[in-house]
């Protein structure tokens, strides 16, 4: 009952739109009733365009994420942990964290083409600096105190990394993995909006181009609710992990 | 000998602060309400400096905020100069044990918002405000941010702060908790000497034995949760005595207030008295 | 910007006059900064005229600049950037103004915390530049759809940060105002927004970099000019050195705003211990 009080606004809105269309209130070519969508969302999933082309959609944003997240942490922690490697690397981090990441769209798709490899290295590029400076501060504020107490039980530096300094460097990591998460939602959509030949952004974008709009309409919806799902899907996982922080 | 007066007493003179059979039931965001006070009754005389001491947790603290109407009575009343309380108000200065100061504001600006808000004039407010950084010593700091100030000084400028606007009545509440032994021990002789020169009535909660005796001319023992006052015992002493600390009574009266406030703080940690 | 601290020499050598031992140290930092950057363009270069990559997948970086050079010789270079930074500046104007008072009125008001906290709690996470085909079919595609598209973007950020930052403000500081005498107004414009301001930057200091990811990519799938339709322009002619001198200039522009952004909450927060800035994009 809570929950229908909390979440009543959004109903309000709905409903809002569905009227606005009915009565013709605004075009329905702008705005096509939010029956029409839901209906144009059933025969979209029915006739399959809505999974084979959100199945490639979700393999992109998670291979690129899963191998951001990787990599990115890997090297967070090793510039933490290593100076050389803080020295040689974290100006370039400094210069390329700024970076609008979408403007690497076009390169990725000259390196590799229009195909699936193009999207993972785009996410992949523009996933990992989020994870890396998470893993990074997080891996340096772990309490020298900690480190020593370690230490004095009889770790060694290897041993150390893995008990004291990683899981120090996780709460931190786990929140630029969350930016990395929402940001590959971005970079996927918008890569396929603008060049691709599958996926949510390239349906949408061909829906549109036929002026099928009740069914573009129902492919947004469907990215934007994923893209919510999967962060908290990520919150509750991440609320687990961290149990032990009280 | 010791001078143990019931709580419920009637005092000769009219008082100025009536505190008439107040409860507070403290209700947090998540969780059951737990009874903070419970039917508390007051009554302090005009520039008398009354102490509020007991175990963390027994309420003392909300009882100093619903004087300065920051919380509302719920139960029972509370009446200043005969009108009841309904709201904060600047004839009720208070300072708080984490300064409270405006982290944005200079020392100076610190002091001056709330001769603003009085509405004093320019001239004449920068010059009170300038008299009270002199007053609490912190002349030649005007112009730094709380943020660069030792936590004593930080707790000088909330004090000229509330000082500066003129109210009736001082509510201090752990004012030197924050504050190591050392810078402790100076501000408490440096609030009695400020005391002296600008007379006002002062409630001041602590949880400090020494302090309470040393500062106050009464003190009320607040039981623990929920709080009510157990007695109030008068703690008048020569307090411009550099050795008063030394003094046998002073010494006596801090055993027997020591030994009031002990079952309480054992009871708030929830081991029983033996 | 990242909170990436560099590793500077232990000991600043003994005996040396202070000034000299002071500007070793700032020449050692300095060499540092810049080392693992000329080592990664002189890569590029190497790179690219080993023939190890067509020239078309990896240009000369010595091309690029020249490439740059002549763009800004013939202005283009300008107007594109002046656009890009026009439509994302904008948009960042006006989510920090309706961001900060949504805000605002969101924890002042129960009715408005109720009508937006679902709102917000839902589309913060979601990827709201799927929703740029809609907005192009509502506004076309002049730069009305792209100001609208990055505002639908980031302003969420300051929104959030607002609510909790107000949320955050301590219960004695409001005290302390009202026992002095504040009056709600007052309260509200001398007490809250001050106490909020280190977090509503932060949030700013997110929704920034966001309006110029979005810029690019409204730009790019609007065409037309812009440092974003510009690389279009350049990758649809199969002209990879016009990508690249793209992505440079962007990663400038970029760099530049985060940069001013940072240095303006220094001086905004002169007061602030911890003027930390943001670990997340």
């Amino acid at each position: 009952m809570k929950q229908v009080v909390r979440y009543l606004p959004l109903l309000l809105l709905a409903i809002a739109w569905e009227l606005a269309a009915r009565f013709e209130l605004v075009s329905t070519t702008a705005l096509p009733p939010l029956s029409d969508v839901i209906r144009a969302w059933i025969d979209l999933l029915k006739d399959g365009d809505l999974v084979s082309n959100g199945l490639s959609s979700l393999y992109r944003a998670f291979a690129g994420l899963g191998l951001a997240i990787l990599v990115g942490a890997t090297l967070g922690i090793v510039m933490a942990w290593w100076k050389p490697a803080n020295v040689l690397l974290s100006p370039l981090v400094e210069m390329f964290y700024p970076l609008p990441k979408s403007a690497l769209i076009p390169v990725t798709v000259i390196w590799l083409g229009y195909g699936d490899g193009s999207k993972i290295l785009l996410i992949f590029l523009g996933c990992m600096l989020p994870v890396t400076i998470g893993a990074f501060n997080g891996a340096r504020s772990s309490e020298q105190a900690l480190v020593w107490s370690a230490r004095s039980m009889g770790a060694n530096r290897l041993r150390m990394l893995w008990d004291v300094v990683v899981p120090s460097a996780m709460p931190e990591m786990l929140n630029g993995v969350r930016t990395a998460l929402a940001l590959s939602f971005i970079l996927l959509v918008s890569s396929e909006l603008i060049v691709a030949q599958k996926g949510f952004g390239y349906l949408i974008g061909s829906l549109g181009a036929n002026g099928s709009y009740d069914a573009m309409y129902a492919v947004v919806l469907t990215v934007a609710f994923l893209g919510f799902a999967a962060d908290r899907i990520y919150l509750v996982i991440t609320k687990r992990t961290l149990a032990w922080r009280e | 000998m010791a001078a143990v007066r019931d709580a419920s007493a009637v005092m000769a003179a009219p008082a100025q602060i009536v505190v008439d059979g107040v409860s507070h039931l403290y209700r947090p965001p998540r969780g059951r309400a737990v009874l903070a006070l419970e039917r508390v009754s007051l009554e302090v005389q005009n520039r008398e400096f009354i102490a509020l001491l007991g175990p963390s947790g027994c309420g003392k603290s909300t009882l100093l905020y619903l004087i300065g109407g920051f919380l509302p009575a719920e139960t029972g009343a509370i009446r200043v100069d005969g009108n009841p309380v309904a709201g904060p108000g600047p004839d009720r200065g208070i300072v708080f044990q984490h300064f409270a100061l405006f982290p944005w504001k200079t020392v100076r600006g610190n002091i001056l918002y709330g001769l603003e808000r009085q509405g004093m004039p320019r001239e004449e407010r920068e010059k009170r405000a300038l008299d009270f950084i002199e007053l609490v010593g912190l002349s030649g700091f005007e112009d730094s941010f709380p943020s660069q100030l030792s936590g004593g000084m930080r707790q000088r400028c909330a004090i000229a702060r509330t000082l500066a606007f003129d109210p009736k009545i001082l509510l201090m509440d752990e004012p030197f908790g924050a504050l190591d032994a050392q810078t402790r021990g100076l501000m408490q002789s440096e609030l009695l000497r400020i005391w002296q020169r600008t007379p006002k009535t002062v409630i001041f909660v602590t949880h400090d034995v020494q302090e309470a005796v040393y500062l106050a001319d009464r003190v009320a023992v607040m039981s623990a949760r929920p709080g009510r006052i157990k007695t109030i015992v008068d703690t008048k002493f020569d307090k411009t005595d550099p050795h008063v600390h030394k003094a046998k009574a002073f010494v006596e009266k801090v055993d027997e207030l020591w030994d009031l406030v002990k079952d309480e703080a054992l009871k708030a940690q929830g081991v029983r008295a033996p | 910007m990242a909170r990436v601290t560099q590793i500077m020499p232990a000991d600043a050598p003994g005996g040396l006059p202070e000034k000299a031992a002071r500007l070793v140290y700032w020449l050692f930092g300095a060499f540092t900064r810049v080392f693992s950057i000329v080592l990664l363009l002189a890569a590029w270069e190497i790179l690219a005229r080993s023939g190890t990559f067509t020239h078309f997948q990896l240009p000369a970086f010595s091309e690029v600049v020249e490439r740059i050079g002549s763009d800004a010789w013939s202005g283009d270079l300008w107007i594109n950037t002046a656009l890009t930074l026009y439509r994302a500046l904008t948009a960042f104007a006006i989510c920090a103004v309706f961001g900060v008072i949504i805000g605002m009125a969101m924890s002042r008001s129960a009715i408005a915390n109720w009508f937006f906290d679902p709102i917000i709690s839902v589309g913060f996470p979601m990827p709201k530049i799927a929703f740029l085909p809609v907005v192009i079919l509502w506004l076309g595609v002049y730069d009305v759809s792209k100001i609208t598209i990055i505002v639908i973007d980031a302003i969420f950020p300051v929104i959030a940060a607002t609510v909790i930052a107000i949320q955050g403000v301590e219960r004695e500081l409001i005290w302390s105002a009202r026992n002095m005498g504040a009056n709600n107004r007052e309260l509200l414009t001398q007490i809250v927004l001050p106490a909020a301001s280190p977090q509503i930057m932060t949030g700013l200091q997110v929704a920034l970099p966001l309006s110029l990811i979005v810029a690019v990519v409204a730009e790019m799938l609007m065409g037309g000019y812009g440092l974003g339709g510009a690389m279009m322009t350049a990758s649809r002619f199969a002209n990879s050195t016009g990508v690249f001198a793209g992505i440079v200039e962007i990663a400038v522009v970029g760099y530049c705003l985060v940069k001013v952004m940072a240095l303006i909450r220094r001086r905004l927060l002169i007061w602030h211990q911890e003027s930390n800035e943001p670990t997340t994009a």
